[in-house]
């Protein structure tokens, strides 16, 4: 089986979306809920949990959506503009170690 | 007409005349209470709690956590008690028989005829209210923190509290309640229990919800309302602020995704006590009293963490339906589904692949981020109305933070007399 993924949705609101255009990196975006663009980066366990601990604000929601939600807004602008530098979404392992 | 309350007792509100009440109080001992207790004398004084009259004595609450009854036999599940330490106790002469004087802010709030001054076993009240002793649960945590004495005794309110803007509309007590129910001509009203900023999962329940009660009534005229009841006591950090709450319920009405022929937002004051199942049966004795035909219970109701199934609420319900006089209304969830292009329920739709669900939490981040939902998902007047409650009442932010814990607008004040 292959090994579960939590997603951090990183929501898409104008700034980023210009950020992304810019950079040609509006494709990674995904549409989730009736038109909301949303980056998803995805943790697997062992990083969820690190997530939670170093930032205890965030909240895991295991009943409706699984995602790791209520991370702070600049935190997620550091993903954000992790995703842009490195041009892609699979940028958790490398955004923890700076944690 | 009597208005006959949970239990089938008569709603009386124990509120004194002011100009009877300076007589009644002077030369009382004075003992100032916390917001908690604040907050359920309102609830027993006005006829939130009925057939409460008062604090509850041993015998009561040892009824109703063995048996989930008051010693008169009524159905109730949580203990309404008054705690005071051992030296408090001495030091105010807390005795029965005597009456002593509650104060709240600084000023006189209500008489307490103390008949029984008692000790329970905490952790025994823990386990039999939330099945659980555990320390980390919060109902349990505020069990443990009740001081050495339980008092016992009959509460009558001598100063009525100033409800605060923008929270003074919707304080409507049970018997303002039920007159209003009956000028809006309406012969069931549903209630929807929340600590909630609305989302359109949160407006489908409530339609889903008035659809189910309406059931076999004739449509000529509008026969069924829909009562948001919210909720109103501790706050934790991360909630949505009170203010939006109230303020953007009572937005789905003003903007038309109800209106005043269906829909009418309240507030009750009342500590959580996450106690699921029975706080879903509080619950239900508190919307008899206010005057309700149905209530909504949705999966997992008043609950927290893991400590209960997503039915069980139900199930427990189910074993008292013949005592209690308002019939629960069961909601399945409500999500997306981009194939059907809608709002839509698990029970009805079947493009299981396709659901997209969505969560109080997920809301909530999605508004963190600064990104405004599509209006499918939540409601533009309603997001609107977060921001501005932001700015006007929260500091900056739509979410609960130490600031706003320490300067926020109380919700009400005991005026000097
Ligand atoms: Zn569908």
């Amino acid at each position: 089986m292959a090994e579960e993924k939590f997603p951090i949705n990183i929501w898409i609101n104008e700034d980023r979306f210009a950020a992304l255009q810019k950079a040609k990196l509006a494709g990674l975006c995904e549409e989730m809920l009736a038109g909301l663009k949303v980056l998803r980066v995805y943790a697997n366990a062992v990083e969820r949990d690190k997530i939670l601990k170093v930032f205890p604000t965030a909240k895991f929601d295991s009943a409706t959506t699984k995602s790791i939600e209520l991370l702070p807004r600049d935190v997620k602008d550091k993903i954000f503009d992790k995703i842009v530098e490195k041009e892609s979404v699979d940028i958790m392992a490398d955004f923890l170690k700076a944690f | 007409m009597a208005e006959i309350g949970h239990g089938g007792k008569e709603i009386v509100e124990r509120i004194m005349e002011p100009s009877q009440a300076a007589a009644k109080i002077k030369g009382l001992t004075q003992i100032p209470i916390r917001s908690q207790l604040a907050n359920e004398v309102i609830g027993i004084t006005y006829g939130f709690f009925s057939p409460l009259e008062g604090f509850m004595g041993k015998a009561d609450v040892d009824n109703v956590c063995k048996n989930m009854r008051l010693a008169g036999g009524a159905v109730w599940s949580i203990p309404i008690v008054f705690d005071l330490s051992d030296k408090e106790v001495a030091d105010y002469g807390v005795k029965p028989g005597v009456s002593v004087l509650l104060t709240f802010g600084g000023n006189p709030m209500a008489l307490f005829e103390v008949e029984e001054v008692y000790d329970y076993d905490k952790k025994f009240m823990c386990q039999s209210v939330y099945g659980t002793d555990e320390a980390k649960h919060p109902g349990c945590a505020r069990t443990y923190q009740y001081k050495d004495k339980f008092v016992g005794g009959k509460i009558t309110l001598v100063n009525r509290p100033k409800i605060n803007p923008p929270y003074d509309p919707y304080f409507i007590p049970p018997l303002e309640m039920r007159k209003r129910f009956k000028e809006k001509g309406w012969e069931r009203v549903v209630a929807h229990q929340t600590r909630n900023v609305p989302h359109t999962g949160h407006e489908w329940l409530m339609k889903g919800a008035w659809f189910q009660a309406y059931a076999e009534l004739p449509i000529e005229k509008p026969l069924v309302g829909v009562l948001v009841n919210a909720i109103i006591g501790d706050k934790r950090k991360g909630d949505y602020i009170d203010e939006a709450i109230i303020l953007t319920q009572d937005e789905l009405r003003k903007s038309g995704y109800f209106g005043d022929h269906n829909h009418l937002t309240s507030l009750t004051f009342w500590d959580m006590r996450y106690a699921g199942p029975k706080e879903a049966v509080f619950h239900a004795a508190l919307r008899t009293n206010l005057g309700l035909t149905h209530h909504m219970y949705g999966r997992d109701h008043a609950g927290v963490g893991t400590y209960y199934g997503a039915y069980d609420a139900h199930h427990l319900l189910a074993t008292i339906q013949k005592e209690l006089s308002i019939v629960p209304v069961y909601s399945m969830n409500w999500l997306y589904c981009p194939h059907c292009g809608e709002i839509t329920s698990e029970g009805l739709c079947d493009h299981k692949k396709e659901w997209q669900k969505f969560s109080g939490t997920l809301i909530r981040s999605i508004v963190q981020d600064g990104v405004k939902p599509p209006r499918l998902i939540f409601r533009p007047e309603v997001f609107d109305l977060v921001m501005e409650s932001a700015e006007k009442y929260g500091f900056g932010s739509p979410f609960v933070t130490d600031e706003y814990l320490e300067k926020r607008i109380p919700v009400f004040e005991i005026p000097p007399m």
